[in-house]
C-alpha cells in the first residue's frame, strides 16, 4: 500500500465517510472505492462486484478474483422511544455493537442527562423529534413506553419510512390492541406484521438488563438477515 | 457488528511511518471454519519485530511477525500466507480452533 493512500484512508475515517479499501492481492495494487464515484482504472472491470459487496457491507475476496474489499460503513441508527430503565441497559449493549442510539421521550423526568450521560436525548413528542433525525430503511426503532400516545406516532413514522427493524414492548394483549389501532390508521396487515411485538427473543428473563439483552439479540439477528 | 471507524491500527501504522519505521500491514483476507478474528482484522509489524493489533487469538501472531520482518528484509512488496489447523502435541504454529485463515502482508511505502 502506498503511504499516500494510507493518509487518504485515515482522512476518510476521520470524516466518517463511507468507503471501501480495494486491494488486488495478486499484484499489490490498492485504491479507495466510494459509492457513485469513479474508481481507479485498474479496478474498473470489477466495479459492479465491488459495488455489490459494498452494498451488502461485506468484507472479503470477491469470488473467482484476487480482489479483496474492506468496507467502512457507519453504525446503524437505532431510535429508542422511552427513556426507561431497559433503555439504560440497551445503551450499554449498543456501545460495543456498532449501533448509534438516539432516545426520544417527551417526559422530562425520564429523559435526564444524569440517567443517560453522553447520549442524544430528544425531549419532544415523536412527531417533533423525528424532524431532528435522519432516518431511512437502515434505521431501527425500539418502542418501550407501551403508552399509545408516545409509541404509536413513532411506530407510524417507522412504518412509513420502512425501518428495517421495528420492535414494541408490551404484552400480547397490549400488542393486539396496538395492531388494531394501526389497522384503523390504515396500515396493511403485512406492515403491522413486520413489527416485532412482543419485542425480543425468548430468553426467559424478566429483569431490565435481561429484557434489554433479548431486544438487542433480536436486533443483531435481524440486522444480519437484512 | 464491526465498527471499522473506531479501530485505530491504520492510524498507528501512520505514526510508525512518521517515526521513520518500516511498516508491514497484515490483514485477514479469508477464513474457513471457525476462526478467532474476522476478515478485515489487522496487525502491523515493523523491522524490529514490534507489533500491534492481531490476526488471531494469539495463535499465529509470532509467525506473522517473522514473515513480515522477512518481507522487509527481502524488500518484497507483498505476500499471502495461510495457516491451517495445528497439531496440538507439537510446538508448531497453527490454529487450535481448527479453522484456517489467509493473511495478506503488504509493505507501506
Amino acid at each position: 500500500m502506498k503511504k499516500k493512500l494510507l493518509e487518504q484512508i485515515i482522512k476518510k475515517k476521520e470524516n466518517k465517510d463511507e468507503f471501501a479499501i480495494i486491494t488486488n492481492i495478486a499484484n499489490g495494487e490498492s485504491c479507495i472505492f466510494e459509492k457513485n464515484k469513479s474508481i481507479d482504472k485498474n479496478f474498473e472491470k470489477y466495479l459492479s462486484e465491488i459495488s455489490n459487496h459494498f452494498n451488502k457491507k461485506k468484507n472479503g475476496i470477491i469470488e473467482n478474483t484476487d480482489i479483496f474489499i474492506e468496507t467502512y460503513v457507519r453504525p446503524i441508527k437505532v431510535i429508542i422511544v422511552g427513556a426507561v430503565h431497559i433503555a439504560q441497559y440497551l445503551v450499554d449493549y449498543a456501545k460495543s455493537l456498532n449501533f448509534e442510539i438516539s432516545i426520544i421521550d417527551p417526559r422530562g423526568y425520564f429523559a435526564t442527562e444524569q440517567r443517560f450521560p453522553d447520549l442524544k436525548i430528544i425531549n419532544k413528542w415523536p412527531e417533533e423529534a423525528f424532524k431532528e433525525l435522519e432516518t431511512n430503511e437502515n434505521s431501527a426503532l425500539i418502542a418501550l413506553t407501551h403508552d399509545p400516545k408516545i409509541d404509536d406516532p413513532a411506530l407510524q413514522h417507522a412504518l412509513k419510512n420502512k425501518f428495517y427493524y421495528i420492535g414494541a414492548l408490551g404484552s400480547k394483549k397490549t400488542h393486539e390492541n396496538r395492531c388494531q389501532r394501526l389497522k384503523d390508521a390504515g396500515f396493511s396487515e403485512a406492515e403491522i406484521y413486520s413489527i416485532h411485538g412482543p419485542i425480543g427473543i425468548k430468553l426467559g428473563g424478566k429483569s431490565a438488563p435481561e429484557i434489554a439483552l433479548s431486544i438487542i439479540a433480536q436486533l443483531v439477528e435481524v440486522t444480519y438477515k437484512k | 457488528m464491526k465498527n471499522s471507524f473506531d479501530e485505530k491500527i491504520l492510524e498507528e501504522a501512520n505514526d510508525w511511518l512518521k517515526a521513520n519505521q518500516k511498516v508491514v500491514l497484515a490483514t485477514v483476507i479469508q477464513t474457513w471454519g471457525s476462526s478467532p478474528r474476522q476478515v478485515g482484522s489487522r496487525m502491523i509489524v515493523n523491522e524490529n519485530g514490534d507489533f500491534s493489533g492481531s490476526v488471531s487469538g494469539g495463535c499465529v501472531e509470532s509467525a506473522v511477525v517473522r514473515e513480515c520482518m522477512g518481507i522487509i528484509k527481502e524488500n518484497k512488496p507483498h505476500k499471502k500466507i495461510e495457516f491451517k489447523v495445528s497439531n496440538e502435541s507439537a510446538w508448531e504454529v497453527g490454529l487450535a480452533c481448527g479453522g484456517e485463515i489467509a493473511v495478506y502482508l503488504e509493505q507501506i511505502n
